[in-house]
């Protein structure tokens, strides 16, 4: 590589050196020399030798330009290749000018560059790094210098410590001495936090029990301790680059780095956990915790005894009001839990960890513990005692079991019986007594007895979970539990039963909630640590399912009770407890299966069917059940009714459950497989039967099942769905009283169609339509020309579920092998549009069709079938679906439609409006079909592409019209267009059309029948007000906007149009004010009419809208 | 300034009763104005002299309203926190701007002090029902800072 002329790169240097020059000069001169050293185009040798004079000259400011010169270069060109001769020589450099005061930062930042190196581009050696720390021993006075030098230093410290610590190893104490001066009295955060890791290091570095880690433990700690608990005074504005919890947790794990600072840390951790700060209490904690786990048991056996009394004053003592804090009670409150919890936590640690010589050493300084003593015998005498020693007490007394089985057989040995007992006694609850125990008057029941064996029995649980090694030791809690299992499980089932009133207080309430758990906890203690339990099992659920079946008057309690019995069975699934699997099923699942399978009981069939559902949940089997008991139940019903009308609701109950609640969960959760296809193939078999068919219209049936019949096409995998297809074409084509042969060959022209249907052919149309509407649009099809034909019929005597079944064909362009639909369809298409158009509009000569075949079929059926204008305006309806079809997938076609119904607006009125409805089916979302649940193909921003072709031509249409009655019906259709588009292509055209908008706004606020349109246009116009540019458009015609405005105020048909009305004034308000403060007296007036409206959140709103109006303009 | 009453007793707050969505939905069905949406427009007024609610201080409640829809009266008896208070006024100037800016123009508005609750109440009663020095106190700037300022937490 071609060298530079020194020429060219000397006056980097001199740049460098000459302090006069700026900061981004110097900046530039470091760049440039490094760039061209990293391009090989100056060799280091060059660079220093060239230096020379710069280096070593006695001018101390020059001298420490040239070193620090040398030092950024070297940081720059940290990725280039260094043989181990330039670095020697440039580390020997470096560490001979750590002795020069004057001129340390570069050598600081040259030593730190060398460390930082990579070792696949040359590193420094050990032995150097360790003549580097000799040299910084004895030579570097970091406290007298610089916060940034300081940094560097204890950057440099920590890195040798954590990458070089074989440097370092066989250092003596001069080491830690030089460590304890130089982090002495350190103040800056960054420096702080380092040197704090360096601490925690170099600690880790010595652990030879009498190192000399171990004489200076208490010097440095003595430096550290200072330092907690850390307290910034600086907000959290100020950028420090280091933030309290960082170094907080940095000074943590200094303090736990060694066990040699146990001695000290562990009383000055104690001490401060009685200071008044939060803060302090919960640092102290937090690093208690900490300390617990690094020092060892066996040092932190001493301080047992200590450590339990103070974490015994933080839980049980501690009030809000003892703490100081600047901000809200709220805050104080926050704090409180805090803390709280963090002892709870920390309690844990020690009572898991210290337990080395001797086991018992807390739990008999807890039990043991007088206070204790008293307190569970105070909470236990007086009645409901709910308070916060009773929660302290619980989290001591299920801390204390839960961790381990030795310590849980103790703390149950100690108090378990004793707390059943007095639970037993309380409540008059003695088995003489339990027959003539009623609702009227229960003796009150101890509460703090039964919080405390609810907390032991949960923390039980705990253990037997996590132990896992089969049914327990004697002398276990087992035994204990075993012994008074009975008692307390009809203790807890009593308290359930005693109430029937459905109105309690709080006490009761959470009595109840915990008689739940207990029974919850106990029927989910694992199998195999209680195989005797079997029988306690089975009494469990039996009474929580007794209070499912008759306790629904009690709304907590029941609710409460089947989570309880949800829970209990996926915790039987989840633990592969198959024993207790078929338990449940026997007992449970079977009980409330039966609730839903009859029609008249007492209980509501919301809750009976809610009941089904939440069981259900538990596990696929049990829902797979449910459902196929729900099947079993609808078709029974549908093929054996008794005809009463409460039974069809029934049906219609059921059929909504399993299509809304259960088919969504199965698709979310899986184990659908067959459900839906055969449910959907036994409906089609009934359907089959006429005498259940006439039923089922005559009944009302026929919507709900519709509906469902489309969620469970919906929900089938291809292949399901064409089995569901072929067998209702099947049905179908043998029960419809038309010439289906006819139907089949060819597709029929208008004037062979047949005009009356039976009841029972549209019914059986129906249900063909549900089908096709639910398909994917992969799912081959037989028989589409029969389908096609039929649905055609039916459209065109004005049938919307058949309309409904061809906008899906067309949409989906459903799969067949009988013809390349490609082609074919779209002509077939031109026929249905073409009869439809020739129905509906007989007179006029319309060229709408494009194939010759078509416009034959118009010229010679026109006359033959006049259509009553009903079912005119069905069929209008019905291209208005079609069109949506078309629309969602794209296709031109939607053209020759929207022009028809164009056409169609300004022909006669009932004609007319039911085009300009036509508009909003076409843009509308729907439910019914053509959306993503039935997999409708849909383009993307297909409703804004719709919107921009027809804007204009609705605006020219305007324009031309001046009959009344016809610009009314344009103005409701433009209407529908807009509203239905998205806001954001609106507000992009808000210059053309906003004064438009307003003049529908006001033209339509005449009739009662526009009123949905009119809230829906006015929301769009206060969408606008929200964007810039929509608002820009409303201050240019604020004036005729806001006396529309002011009328809808005191729009009579619809109380949220007066609502949005004044919000938008509200909105309006924050306009310039030159522009709206002649309006101003119009807007009051309209809000203090207004203030004495009929409804009361429209006079809020007046209150508003007149007070920023009165304000805004004071 | 000393402050009229420098530690004033706060009383917790009755819970908010929620009105429940009106069961009748249909459009034509009114809902007259009474006494709890009265009090909802008054019980946030901030106390002249501490950053409590009028609520909070216990100066109103939902009893201290009685309301007649049909006769557009509605009448707010308020009790100062202490018998000398001689915020009196500004609270009970503050109730009446308050409710004059909520209410129909058909409403008559009677703003008084409980009786027995004030030393001077005759007075304050009088000043507060006299239409002249109500509408000459609002012309005066300051004392119309002071209501608004009182005011302004009401506009949630």
């Amino acid at each position: 590589m071609a060298k530079v002329p020194a020429g060219e790169w000397v006056p980097h240097v001199e740049a460098f050196v000459d302090v006069s020059r700026s900061p981004a000069q110097h900046s530039a001169g470091v760049d440039a020399l490094a760039a061209l050293v990293n391009k090989d185009k100056l060799t280091l040798f060059d660079l220093v030798s060239k230096m020379d004079m710069y280096l070593t000259t006695t001018d101390h400011i020059v001298r420490a330009r040239g070193i620090l010169l040398l030092g950024q270069i070297m940081s720059h060109i940290s990725f280039k290749w260094l043989d181990v001769n330039a670095i020697t020589t440039l580390s020997d450099f470096f560490i001979s000018r750590l002795s020069d005061w004057q001129a340390l930062r570069g050598a600081l930042v040259g030593c730190l560059a060398l460390l930082h190196r990579k070792s696949s581009v040359g590193t420094i050696m050990v032995a150097d790094v360790k003549r580097l720390v000799e040299a910084f021993i004895a030579d570097v006075q970091v406290q007298s210098l610089a916060a940034a030098d300081r940094k560097m230093c204890f950057e440099i410290f920590s890195w040798i410590l954590d990458h070089y610590p074989e440097a370092v190893k066989t250092m003596d104490d001069e080491l830690l001495y030089w460590i304890c001066q130089s982090i002495d009295e350190e103040k800056d955060p960054e420096c702080l936090k380092l040197s704090f890791h360096v601490v925690e290091v170099v600690m880790k570095l010595f652990p030879d029990p009498s190192g000399i880690a171990d004489q200076f433990a208490s010097d440095l700690f003595e430096i550290l301790s200072k330092y907690f608990p850390v307290y910034f005074t600086h907000g959290a504005g100020d950028n420090l680059g280091v933030t309290r919890d960082e170094l907080s947790r940095a000074l943590m794990h200094a303090f736990c780095t060694s066990p040699y600072f146990e001695p000290f840390a562990i009383p000055l951790l104690l001490d401060k956990l009685s200071s008044d700060l939060p803060l302090a209490k919960l640092d102290s904690l937090k690093y208690l915790d900490n300390c617990i786990h690094c020092y060892g048991a066996d040092r932190m056996v001493t301080h047992a005894s200590a450590i339990w009394f103070k974490l015994k004053e933080v839980l049980f003592s501690l009030s809000s009001d003892q703490l100081l804090s600047s901000g809200s009670p709220k805050d104080a409150e926050n704090n409180k839990n805090q803390i709280i919890s963090e002892a709870e936590h920390c309690l844990k640690t020690a009572v898991t960890y210290i337990h080395s010589s001797d086991r018992d050493i807390f739990i008999n300084l807890i039990l043991l513990d007088e206070d204790i003593v008293n307190n569970i015998h105070s909470v236990t005498t007086e009645e409901n005692s709910i308070g916060s020693s009773l929660q302290a007490l619980g989290s001591v007394v299920s801390i204390l079991a839960g961790s381990s089985t030795y310590l849980c057989t103790r703390v149950f040995q100690a108090h378990f019986k004793r707390l059943v007992d007095i639970l037993g006694n309380s409540a008059g609850f003695d088995s003489q007594h339990l027959s003539i125990a009623n609702g009227s008057s229960p003796a009150s029941i101890n509460y703090g007895a039964l919080y405390l064996s609810v907390q032991m029995l949960s923390s039980c649980r705990e253990v037997a979970v996590a132990s896992r090694e089969g049914v327990p030791a004697e002398e276990s809690w087992w035994l204990i539990l075993e012994e008074k299992l009975d008692q307390i499980i009809h203790l807890f089932g009593k308290l359930l039963t005693i109430d029937s009133q459905p109105t309690q207080s709080a006490v009761r309430k959470e009595c109840i909630s915990f008689a739940v758990k207990g029974l919850l906890i106990l029927a989910t203690i694992p199998e195999q640590c209680s195989l005797l339990l079997e029988n306690a099992y089975e009494n469990i659920l039996l009474m929580l399912t007794l209070v499912i079946t008759s306790k629904y008057e009690n709304a907590h309690l029941w609710r409460l009770s089947l989570k309880t019995l949800t829970s209990i069975g996926s915790s039987a699934v989840e633990l592969h407890a198959s024993k207790r699997e078929m338990v449940y099923n026997r007992i449970v699942v079977d009980k409330i299966i039966r609730l839903a399978e009859s029609c008249d009981a007492s209980m509501p069939l919301n809750l009976r069917l809610e009941a089904c559902f939440e069981v259900g949940t538990a596990s696929v089997n049990y829902m797979l059940r449910v459902a196929r008991s729900l099947e079993e139940t609808v078709i029974t019903n549908i093929s054996q009714v008794n005809g009463s009308i409460e039974c069809a609701d029934y049906v219609t109950c059921l059929i909504d459950f399993y299509s809304s609640r259960l088919l969504p969960w199965f698709f979310t959760s899986g184990g659908l497989n067959e459900l839906a296809l055969s449910f959907a193939l036994r409906l089609w078999d009934e359907i089959g039967d006429l005498v259940t068919l006439d039923r089922i219209i005559s009944q009302g049936l026929l919507d709900s099942l519709m509906m469902g019949m489309k969620l469970l096409v919906r929900v089938c995998t291809e292949e399901q769905q064409s089995l569901i297809v072929q067998k209702a074409c099947g049905i179908v084509s043998s029960m419809l009283s038309l010439p289906v042969k006819a139907l089949t060959r060819h597709l029929l022209s208008v004037d062979e169609l047949v005009p009356a249907h039976s009841v029972q052919d549209t019914a059986l149309v129906c249900m063909l339509s549900s089908v096709i509407v639910g398909l994917w649009p992969q799912t081959p099809v037989p028989e589409m020309m029969m389908m096609i034909n039929l649905f055609s019929v039916f459209l065109l005597n004005g049938h919307i579920p058949a309309a409904h079944a061809l906008a899906s064909i067309f949409n989906k362009y459903l799969q067949n092998s009988e013809f390349s639909h490609e082609i074919k369809l779209d002509k077939i298409l031109d026929v249905i549009l073409g009869g439809c158009f020739s129905i509906v509009l007989p007179s006029s000569n319309l060229k709408m069709s494009c194939s010759p075949a078509a416009t034959l079929d118009n010229a010679n059926f026109s006359d033959s079938l006049p259509g009553s204008i009903g079912s005119k305006i069905d069929i209008l309806c019905g291209l208005a679906w079609i069109g949506k079809g078309l629309l969602m997938r794209g296709d031109e076609k939607v053209k020759e439609i929207s022009l028809f119904l164009l056409k169609c607006l300004s022909s006669d009125a009932s004609l007319a409006t039911a085009a300009a409805d036509a508009f909003h089916v076409m843009m509308g979302d729907s439910e019914v079909c053509l959306n993503k649940k039935f997999h409708a193909r849909i383009k993307f921003l297909y409703k804004q592409r719709f919107f921009s072709i027809l804007m204009p031509i609705f605006l020219s249409k305007l324009k031309e019209t001046s009959e009344l009655t016809t610009k009314l019906v344009i103005y409701r259709a433009f209407g529908h267009i807009i509203t239905n588009a998205p806001v954001s292509a609106v507000i992009t055209e808000a210059h053309q059309i906003l004064l438009v908008m307003i003049d529908i706004l006001a033209k339509l606020s005449v009739d009662i029948q526009d009123k949905d349109l009119v809230y829906s246009l006015l929301l769009v116009l206060s969408g606008m007000l929200m964007d810039e540019k929509g608002k820009e458009c409303i201050v240019e015609n604020i004036r005729i906007i806001i006396s529309v405005l002011a009328q809808l105020v005191s729009y009579p048909h619809m109380m949220v149009v007066r609502e949005t009305a004044l919000q938008c004034f509200v909105a309006m308000s924050s306009f310039p004010h030159s522009k709206v403060y002649r309006m101003r007296s119009q807007v009051l007036q309209a809000a203090i009419k207004a203030l004495d409206d009929k409804k009361r959140a429209v006079r809020q709103e007046a209150v508003r809208c007149r007070q920023t109006w009165q304000s805004s303009f004071a | 300034m000393e402050l009229i009453n420098a530690n004033p007793v706060i009383h917790e707050k009755r819970e908010r009763r929620i009105r429940q969505a009106p069961e009748n939905i249909d459009e034509n069905a009114p809902e007259a104005i009474d006494q709890l949406e009265i009090f909802d427009h008054i019980r946030d007024i901030k106390d002249p002299e501490h950053p409590y609610s009028l609520e909070d201080l216990n100066v109103v409640n939902e009893d201290s309203v009685e309301i007649n829809d049909e006769l557009s009266h509605v009448r707010v008896t308020f009790t100062p926190t202490v018998e000398h208070c001689s915020m009196a006024t500004i609270i009970g100037l503050c109730l009446r701007v308050k409710l004059m800016r909520s209410l129909p123009p058909r409403y008559k508005v009677d703003i008084r002090l409980t009786p027995g609750s004030h030393a001077t109440e005759a007075a304050v009663n009088k000043q507060l029902s006299d239409k002249e020095r109500v509408a000459a106190a609002l012309e005066n700037s300051n004392l119309l800072d002071i209501v608004e300022e009182c005011l302004s937490p009401t506009l949630g």
